[in-house]
C-alpha cells in the first residue's frame, strides 16, 4: 500500500504499519463517539519526521490524526475520514528538567507516569488535573485545556514555550523557544508568547486540528514539606462555594475541588462493588478537599497562618462546616488521597470512572461557580428523563482561579456492552449538553458531537476559526471532522 | 486630497456630524510628534502624518459599520485610543482615517467573578481604582496608569507586580474583536452568549490574533470591548497623600510594605530572586538600577543631571539593590511569614533590610511612565522581555555592551545593564532597557541602535519583545521560528487582503529602512523586491 | 553643545516651542492624577477636553496645534480660534504636566492666545466686546462705573485709611454683591480695618487672558499705581479669578517678581485662616450644612508667585540658570479646609476630584463670555460629584464660581445651594 510504503520511507519500516490489528486499537475509545479505523499507523521519532509525514500527507490530501496518549476519553483521536494515525509514543523524552527555572521540556509522548516519578526524583512536581491516567499525554492534556486541582497560583497556564508542525512546513519554534538555534541559546524556553502572533493559542483546545505540537515547556513547582489534607462534609454545595469565595482569594491551600458521594467512592473505592456500594451509601452527598501545604521555607509557619485563617473563618463565618483532617467512615482516607492528588491513576487499575460499570460518559463545562446547583438540577431533571438514576450521576466541582470560576463535570456510568445503557447514556449526554447551554453552560473545549451544538451558537467565531484554520492546514488534514473543521 | 466625499459622507451618517472631522487644525491635534515614544526618530519623521479625518465611534456596531465603509472606499484606517504609545499607533499613509476609541468607555465590574469589562477607552488608574475598592487589583502595565487597558493588554502589559500574576494574556476574556474588513469576533465565552467571564475557545483560542509576546499596533483589526481578570488583593485601602508632584499612595503597613535589600554582588542579587521564587513569597520582587533612584531623589531635570553626573562605571557595577513589596493577601500573619522567609534568604546573602518609605510611587496606582521623558526629553525602552531569570539576568550586559557603542548620542549611562526583576514566582525573569537620548540632536545612531538590538538578540539568541510590527519584520523574520514573518504574513492577508488596517504595518519597519538613507549602511538583511502587500503612500 | 536663548515670556511662541515639542500625549493633563484617580467616574480634569472630545481640544492636542501656528502651518479659522479659546486656562493641564514633565503647558497656552491675537484673529468677538465694556465702564459688564460700591451697605465699616485694601474685583461688585458684603463683614468682625480702592477698575483677568496683553498691562499698572498710592501693604481679594491676576500675572506683565509688587495679595481665605488661628476671628454660630468644597482654580493650582525668568536651554533640554518651575504647590489648599473645619454644625466632604485635581467650573479667563455652553457643560458636570458625595451646598472661594454654577443649579432645577466661603465664614461670625 502506497501510504504504508510511503511513510516508511520516513520513519523506516518498523514504524509504520498498516496491519488491521494495529489499526484497530485507533478506532474506539471510552467514548461514544463511533468507531473509525485509520488506513495506516507511524511512530515518527522526531520532530524532522513528523514534518516530512505532514508535507506528505498534506501533498496527497492525506487526513491525519496526531495521537499522544495511550487512553482517550473524548473521542478526537477516532479517526473520521481514516488517514494516518501518528502516534507520538516514541517521542517520550523529558529533554530537559531545569530546577533553577523551574522548567521542564518535555515530548508530545511523555505521560503523565513519566513526568511525575521523574520530577520526584528530584523533588519536584507539577499542578495536575485530577487524577489523569497514567498513560495520558502531560503536553495534551495541557494543550486540551484539562483544569488543575491546584488553584493559588495567580499565574495559571502551565504551558510554555513550545514546538509546532503545521502541514506542509518546516518544524516551528514558538515563544521564547523561537530564537535561533534553541535550546543551545540564551533563552530557556519559558514565555508562550509569540513570535508576532499568539501562535500558542491556536492550537490549544484545537484536538490535533491545527498542527502536530512535538515538544513543550512546561513549568514545574517544588514539592511542599508538608501537606495537610482536610475533608468536610456537604449537604449543601452552595454553603461550600460560599466557602470558597471566602478562602480562595485569600490564597489558602494547594489542592481544592468538591467530590459528590459517587464520584469520591469511585475514587476511593479498592474492592469492588463492596466498597464502592458502601462507600457511595455512607458517604455524605459533597465531600470538600483541601490541601494546605507547607512550601520550602518554614514550613511550619506557612500552614500555621493558613490553619488559623482557616479557623477564624471557620468559627466567625461557616460554623457548619466542619473541617476535619479525615473522612467519616473511611479510616486513612487522608493518607489515601493525599499522593492521589499529586500522581496520575496507575495504569494496572482499571480507571476510576470505569470500575463500576466498565465504562463512564463525562460531560463538562466551564461556568460561574453560583450556578452549579442550576445546572446540576437541570442535569437530574435531563437523567430523570432518560431513566438514568439521579443517584448514579458522579459531581466533580472543580474551582478554577480563587474560585472565580469553576470546571462542572457530571459523569455518567454504563455497560459498554449494554446496548440499551448506551442508548440512555447516549441520548442522556446529548440532552444534558443541549439544555446546559442553553442554561448558560460554557462548553470550552467541546468533543465529539457537543462541537457541533456549541458552534452552531458561535457562528461569527467558526466562520474566524476556519479562516485561521485555512492558515495553517489549507487542505483540512489535520484531524478532520472534528470540532467545525 | 482628503477622504472620498462619499466615504466621509457614508462615514458621517454613522456617528453624526459632532463625532467626525476633516478639520485641518483637529486633524493636526492627531499628530504624532515630534515629542511621544521613539521622540523625534526616524521612524516618527519618515512613518507618520497627520490624518485626514477622525471618527470617534460609540459602539462596537459603529467601528464595525466604520471598518467597512472603510474597506468599500479602501480608505486606510489606524485604532486609536490613547495615542500614548507612539509613532507606531498613529496614522502612517497619506488620505488615512483616524478611529479614536475614547468613547467607547463602558466599564462594569464583577466582583464575585473577579472581571471587569472595559472599552478601549478606559484606562489604568480608574479600573485599578474601582477594583481595589472591591478586594482586587490588576497590573498596570509600564506603558502607564493612562494607557488603555485594552490597549494595553493587547500589547505589553507587565510590571513588578507580574512577580505574582505573570503573563497579561491570560487575563484577556471575553473579549469582542472586529477585523480589518469589519467582521465581529466575540472570543471565550462571548463567542456563545452575553456572558464574557472566560477567555478561551470554544475550541482553538482565537485570542492568538490579538497579540504576539508584544502587540500588533492595530494592524489586525479594532479590540472594542474586553473582559479583563482580576486578582484578589489585600482587603485595606491605600491612602492618595500629598500635593503634585509629590504624591504616593500610603499603604497599610500591616498588609504592605516595600523593603529594600542591598546585596554584595549581582550573583547575589540573582540568587535572592531565585530564592524568593522558589520560597513562593512577595508580591514583587525587581532590581533598582541605580538610575531610578536618581529620578526619584531630583527635583527637576537639571537635579537628576546633578546626581547622575557623579555616577562613573564602578558606582553603577557595585550598586546592587532587590527591592520587595510583601502584600499579606491572606492575613497579617501571612505577611509576617513572607517577610521571616525573605529576611532568612537576605540575611544568607549578607544582606538586611534598608529604611524604606512606607508608600508606593510608582506601579501600583500610577505607573509613572511619563516621568521616563523628564530627563531628556526623550524615551524608549528597546526591550522588555519575558524570559527565565536565567534569561533576563544575562541580557543587560549585552545592551550595555551595545549602547555603549552608540553613546552618544544615546545618554551617558556608564554602562548600566538595564533592569531585570522575577515574574510568576520566579518560573519567568524579565529584563528591560531604557534607552534615552537628546531628540533635538541628530538620531541617526539612536535609529541604528534600535535596529542593532535585533541583530545583537538574534546572535546572542535572546528572545525579544521587538518583534512583528517593531523591527524591520525581514530581519526578525526569518531568526525567530524560523520564519514567523510568513504566517504573521499570512494571517494578515487573510483577515485584511487590502491592507487597509494600519498600512504599512507589519511592514512598516521594512518601509522606514527602505525609505531613509541613513539606515542604508546597516542594511544587511535580505528583503525582497517588493513588499507583498499594495501599496499606499 | 549649543544652547537656545528663551524666556517665559508668552509674548513670543517660539519661547515654548521646547515645551510644546515635547508633549508625549501621556494626558496627565486630561485625567486626574492617578494617584488620585477616583475610579471609573470623574476621572478627568480638563474641561475642554471633557466637553468637546477630539484630542485637538486637550492640552496634548493643543501643544501640536501651537506647534503648527508657530511654523505657520496652520491658518487661523473659526475652528482654530474655537480650540484656542474653549477653554478656562484653568492649569490642570499644567500641574498635571508637571507632575511628570515639567513642560510650560500653561503658558504655551497662553502665549498661542497672544499670537492669536497678535496675527489679528483672536480675540473672540465676545472678548472684545468684553475689552470695550472695560475701557468705557472700567468693568466688564459694561455697567455704570458709579455702581461699582453699591454692595457697600452702611452697617460695613470702611476705613479711609488702612494696611488692608480689599479689591471686590467686578463680578463680586456688580453679580456677587453678597460675596463683597460678606467679606467686609469678616473684616469687621475680626476687628481688622481695610479701605477700598478710592477708584477701584477692572483687574484686566479676562483681557489677559485671551491674549490682549497691552489692555491688560495698562490696567496692570494703572491698579499698581494706585494701591500704592494708598499705601496698602496687603491687597485681600475674594475673587479667586483677581488673586491670581494680581499675585501672578501681574507680575508677568510687567516682567518683574510677585516679590517686587510692593505689597502683599491675600485671598480672604488665607487672611480668615490666619485670624481663626490667632483667635482675632470667632465663629461661633453654627452652620448646619453638609457641603462640598471647589478648589477655584485662581487659588489653588495657578497661585504659584510668578518670577521672571530668561536663560538658555542646552543639551538634553536642561536649562541654566535653574528655573523654579511653578507646579502649583503653593496653591491655598489647606486654609479653606482649616476653615470649614472650624465653623460649627457644617460637615465637610471632600468630591472625588479635589485640590490639584479639581474639575474647573469653567466660567473662568475668558470661556463663559465667549463659549457659554462649554461654562454651563463644566459646571453642570462638576454639579454630578456634589450629588455623588451627597452634600447640600457647594462651596468655591471665587464669585466667578459662584456665579456659573448658581446659573447651572437654576437651570438645572437643583437644590443644591452654592455659596461663597466669605458668606459662609461670616453666616458663623453672627449678624
Amino acid at each position: 500500500m502506497a501510504l504504508k510504503d510511503d511513510v516508511a520511507k520516513i520513519v523506516g519500516d518498523q514504524n509504520v504499519s498498516d496491519v488491521k490489528k494495529e489499526r484497530l486499537k485507533y478506532s474506539r475509545d471510552y467514548s461514544l463517539v463511533p468507531p473509525g479505523v485509520p488506513d495506516a499507523v507511524a511512530y515518527p521519532k522526531d520532530s524532522k519526521e513528523v514534518s516530512a509525514i505532514l508535507k506528505y500527507c498534506n501533498t496527497k490530501n492525506i487526513p491525519v490524526v496526531p495521537v499522544s496518549s495511550a487512553t482517550h476519553f473524548h473521542g478526537c483521536t477516532i479517526p473520521k475520514q481514516g488517514g494516518l494515525v501518528l502516534d507520538l509514543a516514541r517521542m517520550n523524552k523529558i529533554q530537559e528538567i531545569n530546577d533553577a527555572d523551574r522548567t521542564a521540556r518535555i515530548e508530545a509522548g511523555v505521560t503523565w507516569g513519566q513526568l511525575t516519578a521523574e520530577l520526584e526524583k528530584k523533588g519536584m512536581r507539577m499542578i495536575m488535573p485530577l487524577l489523569p491516567p497514567a498513560d495520558r499525554s502531560v503536553l495534551t492534556d495541557w494543550l486540551e485545556r484539562e483544569v488543575p486541582t491546584n488553584t493559588v497560583y495567580d499565574y495559571g497556564e502551565p504551558m510554555q514555550a513550545m514546538e509546532v508542525v503545521w502541514p506542509g512546513a518546516e518544524p516551528f519554534r514558538l515563544g521564547s523557544a523561537s530564537v535561533n538555534g534553541f535550546p543551545d541559546s540564551k533563552s530557556r524556553g519559558a514565555n508562550p508568547s509569540g513570535p508576532g502572533l499568539d501562535f500558542y493559542r491556536f492550537v490549544q483546545g484545537a484536538q490535533g486540528t491545527m498542527g502536530v505540537v512535538t515538544w513543550s515547556h512546561i513549568k514545574i513547582e517544588w514539592m511542599p514539606k508538608i501537606d495537610k489534607i482536610f475533608f468536610a462534609p456537604v449537604q449543601d454545595l452552595t454553603y461550600a462555594i460560599d466557602f470558597f469565595h471566602r478562602i480562595l482569594p485569600r490564597r489558602i491551600g494547594q489542592e481544592c475541588l468538591l467530590l459528590n458521594n459517587v464520584d469520591l467512592a469511585a475514587i476511593l473505592a479498592e474492592k469492588w462493588p463492596e466498597d464502592f456500594e458502601k462507600l457511595a451509601a455512607t458517604l455524605p452527598p459533597w465531600t470538600l478537599i483541601l490541601v494546605i501545604s507547607g512550601l520550602q521555607r518554614r514550613p511550619e509557619e506557612k500552614i500555621a497562618y493558613e490553619e488559623k485563617f482557616l479557623a477564624e473563618v471557620l468559627r466567625n463565618e461557616f460554623r457548619d462546616l466542619v473541617l476535619a483532617d479525615t473522612l467519616a467512615g473511611f479510616p486513612g482516607a487522608a493518607r489515601k488521597l493525599l499522593p492521589m492528588l499529586r500522581k496520575p491513576w496507575p495504569a494496572d487499575v482499571p480507571y476510576w470512572k470505569n470500575q463500576w460499570r466498565g465504562a463512564s460518559q463525562s460531560l463538562f463545562f466551564i461556568a460561574r461557580p453560583g450556578s452549579a446547583p442550576l445546572f446540576i438540577d437541570v442535569v437530574e431533571e435531563v437523567a430523570a428523563r432518560h431513566d438514568y438514576p439521579i443517584a448514579d450521576i458522579g459531581i466533580y466541582f472543580q474551582p478554577i482561579e480563587h474560585n472565580r470560576a469553576c470546571q462542572l463535570e457530571f459523569t455518567f456510568f454504563y455497560d459498554q456492552d449494554d446496548a440499551a445503557e448506551v442508548a440512555i447514556v447516549s441520548s442522556l449526554y446529548r440532552d444534558a449538553a443541549q439544555a446546559l447551554m442553553s442554561e448558560g453552560a460554557f462548553f470550552s473545549r467541546p468533543y465529539g458531537e457537543l462541537a457541533a451544538m456549541v458552534y452552531e451558537r458561535s457562528a461569527g467565531y467558526v466562520a474566524v476559526l476556519k479562516r485561521v484554520k485555512k492558515v495553517f492546514d489549507p487542505k483540512n488534514i489535520m484531524n478532520p471532522g472534528n470540532l467545525c473543521f | 486630497m482628503g477622504i472620498a466625499k462619499r466615504a466621509y459622507n457614508a462615514l458621517e451618517s454613522i456617528v453624526g456630524q459632532k463625532y467626525i472631522t476633516d478639520d485641518p487644525a483637529v486633524c493636526e491635534g492627531y499628530r504624532c510628534g515630534p515629542g511621544c515614544y521613539e521622540s523625534g526618530l526616524g521612524y516618527e519623521r519618515v512613518m507618520t502624518k497627520i490624518p485626514a479625518a477622525v471618527i470617534l465611534p460609540r459602539s462596537t456596531e459603529e467601528v464595525q459599520r466604520i471598518v467597512k465603509i472603510c474597506n468599500r472606499y479602501s480608505v486606510p484606517y489606524v485604532p486609536y485610543s490613547t495615542g500614548f504609545y507612539g509613532p507606531r499607533s498613529h496614522c502612517h499613509v497619506d488620505n488615512e482615517l483616524l478611529i479614536d476609541m475614547k468613547r467607547l468607555n463602558d466599564f462594569e465590574i464583577d466582583e464575585k467573578h473577579m472581571y471587569a469589562v472595559v472599552g478601549t477607552g478606559v484606562i489604568y488608574s480608574p479600573l485599578q481604582e474601582e477594583a481595589m475598592k472591591r478586594g482586587m487589583y490588576v497590573i498596570i502595565g509600564g506603558g502607564g496608569a493612562q494607557a488603555s487597558v485594552v490597549a494595553n493588554l493587547i500589547g505589553d502589559g507587565w510590571s513588578p507586580l507580574s512577580h505574582r500574576i505573570g503573563l497579561p494574556h491570560r487575563r484577556i476574556l471575553g473579549t469582542e474583536l472586529v477585523l480589518p474588513d469589519g467582521e465581529l469576533v466575540k472570543m471565550g465565552s462571548l463567542a456563545v452568549g452575553e456572558d464574557p467571564f472566560w477567555g478561551d475557545g470554544p475550541g482553538p483560542d482565537l485570542r492568538g490574533l490579538l497579540r504576539g509576546f508584544t502587540g500588533l499596533r492595530g494592524c489586525l483589526g479594532i479590540v472594542t470591548k474586553m473582559a479583563v481578570k482580576l486578582l484578589p488583593f489585600q482587603p485595606e485601602k491605600l491612602m492618595p497623600t500629598g500635593i503634585a508632584p509629590n504624591t504616593a499612595l500610603a499603604l497599610p503597613q500591616n498588609r504592605m510594605k516595600w523593603i529594600n535589600y542591598q546585596v554584595p554582588s549581582k550573583a547575589a542579587q540573582i540568587k535572592a530572586m531565585f530564592e524568593i521564587g522558589k520560597a513562593e513569597i512577595a508580591g514583587a520582587v525587581t532590581k533598582v538600577p541605580l538610575f531610578w533612584r536618581a529620578i526619584a531623589k531630583a527635583e527637576c531635570k537639571e537635579e537628576f543631571w546633578d546626581i547622575w553626573g557623579k555616577e562613573n562605571e564602578d558606582t553603577i557595577k557595585n550598586f546592587h539593590l532587590v527591592r520587595v513589596l510583601l502584600i499579606g493577601f491572606t492575613s497579617e500573619e501571612q505577611m509576617k511569614y513572607d517577610e521571616n522567609v525573605l529576611n532568612d534568604i537576605m540575611a544568607e546573602l549578607g544582606s538586611k533590610p534598608r529604611p524604606t518609605k512606607p508608600s508606593d510611587e510608582s506601579w501600583i496606582k500610577n505607573a509613572d511612565s511619563a516621568g521616563m521623558w523628564l530627563m531628556c526629553g526623550s524615551y524608549t525602552s528597546v526591550d522588555y522581555i519575558i524570559e527565565t531569570l536565567s534569561h533576563a539576568t544575562q541580557h543587560g550586559e549585552f545592551y550595555a555592551d551595545l549602547k555603549k557603542k552608540y553613546t552618544p548620542p544615546l545618554m551617558p549611562d556608564y554602562g548600566d545593564p538595564g533592569w531585570f526583576q522575577s515574574f510568576e514566582l520566579g518560573h519567568q525573569g524579565y529584563s528591560e532597557f531604557l534607552v534615552y537620548w537628546d531628540p533635538d540632536e541628530d538620531t541617526t545612531g539612536v535609529d541604528h541602535f534600535y535596529v542593532e538590538t535585533s541583530k545583537m538578540n538574534i546572535k546572542n539568541r535572546f528572545y525579544t519583545s521587538l518583534l512583528g510590527p517593531h523591527q524591520p519584520l525581514y530581519l526578525t523574520g526569518p531568526k525567530y521560528g524560523p520564519n514567523y514573518h510568513e504566517w504573521l504574513l499570512k494571517i494578515k492577508d487573510e483577515f485584511d487582503p487590502l491592507w487597509v488596517c494600519h498600512p504599512p504595518v507589519p511592514l512598516a519597519h521594512d518601509v522606514f529602512v527602505e525609505r531613509s538613507e541613513w539606515m542604508k549602511s546597516i542594511k544587511d538583511w535580505e528583503v525582497p523586491k517588493k513588499f507583498p502587500m499594495p501599496k499606499w503612500e | 553643545m549649543p544652547t537656545t536663548h528663551f524666556s517665559l515670556d508668552i509674548r513670543k511662541l517660539d519661547n515654548f516651542a521646547y515645551d510644546m515639542s515635547k508633549c508625549i500625549k501621556c494626558k496627565g493633563c486630561y485625567w486626574v492624577e492617578h494617584t488620585y484617580m477616583p475610579g471609573v467616574r470623574f476621572s478627568t480634569r480638563c474641561p475642554s477636553n471633557t466637553w468637546n472630545d477630539f484630542d485637538a481640544y486637550g492640552a496634548f492636542g493643543k501643544m501640536r496645534i501651537g506647534m503648527a501656528i508657530m511654523e505657520g502651518k496652520l491658518k487661523w479659522t473659526p475652528k482654530l480660534l474655537e480650540i484656542i479659546y474653549a477653554d478656562p486656562l484653568c492649569g490642570a493641564c499644567d500641574v498635571g504636566c508637571k507632575r511628570n514633565l515639567d513642560l510650560e503647558i500653561g503658558l504655551s497656552l497662553e502665549a498661542m492666545r497672544v499670537k492669536a491675537v497678535q496675527d489679528g484673529a483672536g480675540p473672540m468677538p465676545a472678548h472684545k466686546k468684553v475689552a470695550q465694556n472695560i475701557a468705557k465702564h472700567h468693568n466688564q459688564f459694561g455697567a455704570p462705573h458709579e455702581n461699582r460700591k453699591k454692595w457697600l451697605s452702611a452697617d460695613l465699616k470702611v476705613a479711609d485709611k488702612a494696611d488692608l485694601l480689599y479689591f471686590a474685583g467686578c463680578q463680586a461688585s456688580y453679580v456677587t454683591p453678597e460675596i463683597a458684603k460678606a467679606a467686609a463683614k469678616v473684616l469687621n468682625a475680626s476687628n481688622t480695618p481695610f479701605m477700598l480702592m478710592p477708584d477701584e477698575w477692572c483687574c484686566g483677568n479676562t483681557l489677559f487672558s485671551v491674549g490682549m496683553l497691552d489692555e491688560a498691562r495698562d490696567l496692570a499698572r494703572r491698579n499698581i499705581e494706585a494701591v500704592k498710592a494708598t499705601g496698602a501693604k496687603t491687597v485681600l481679594l475674594t475673587c479667586a479669578e483677581g488673586y491670581r491676576m494680581w499675585k501672578v500675572d501681574y507680575p508677568k506683565l510687567l516682567n518683574i517678581a510677585t516679590t517686587d509688587l510692593g505689597f502683599n495679595v491675600v485671598h480672604l481665605v488665607e487672611f480668615a485662616d490666619e485670624a481663626i488661628k490667632k483667635g482675632s476671628l470667632k465663629l461661633s454660630k453654627s452652620v448646619d450644612v453638609r457641603l462640598a468644597y471647589h478648589d477655584a482654580c485662581g487659588i489653588s493650582r495657578l497661585a504659584d508667585p510668578w518670577t521672571p525668568y530668561s536663560g538658555e536651554r542646552g543639551w538634553m533640554g536642561t536649562v541654566n540658570p535653574r528655573l523654579k518651575r511653578r507646579r502649583g504647590t503653593h496653591g491655598l489648599y489647606a486654609q479653606p479646609r482649616n476653615i470649614l473645619a472650624a465653623i460649627p454644625g457644617v460637615t465637610f466632604v471632600e468630591m472625588p476630584r479635589t485640590r490639584e485635581n479639581s474639575f474647573c467650573c469653567g466660567a473662568g479667563r475668558g470661556t463663559k463670555e465667549a463659549f457659554p455652553e462649554l461654562a454651563s457643560f463644566s459646571a453642570k458636570h462638576r454639579l454630578e460629584e456634589v450629588r455623588e458625595v451627597g452634600a447640600e451646598a457647594l462651596v468655591s472661594a471665587c464669585p466667578w464660581c459662584k456665579s456659573n454654577f448658581s446659573q447651572a443649579v437654576r437651570e438645572q432645577g437643583d437644590t443644591i445651594k452654592v455659596m461663597d466661603i466669605a458668606e459662609l465664614i461670616s453666616a458663623s461670625v453672627g449678624p
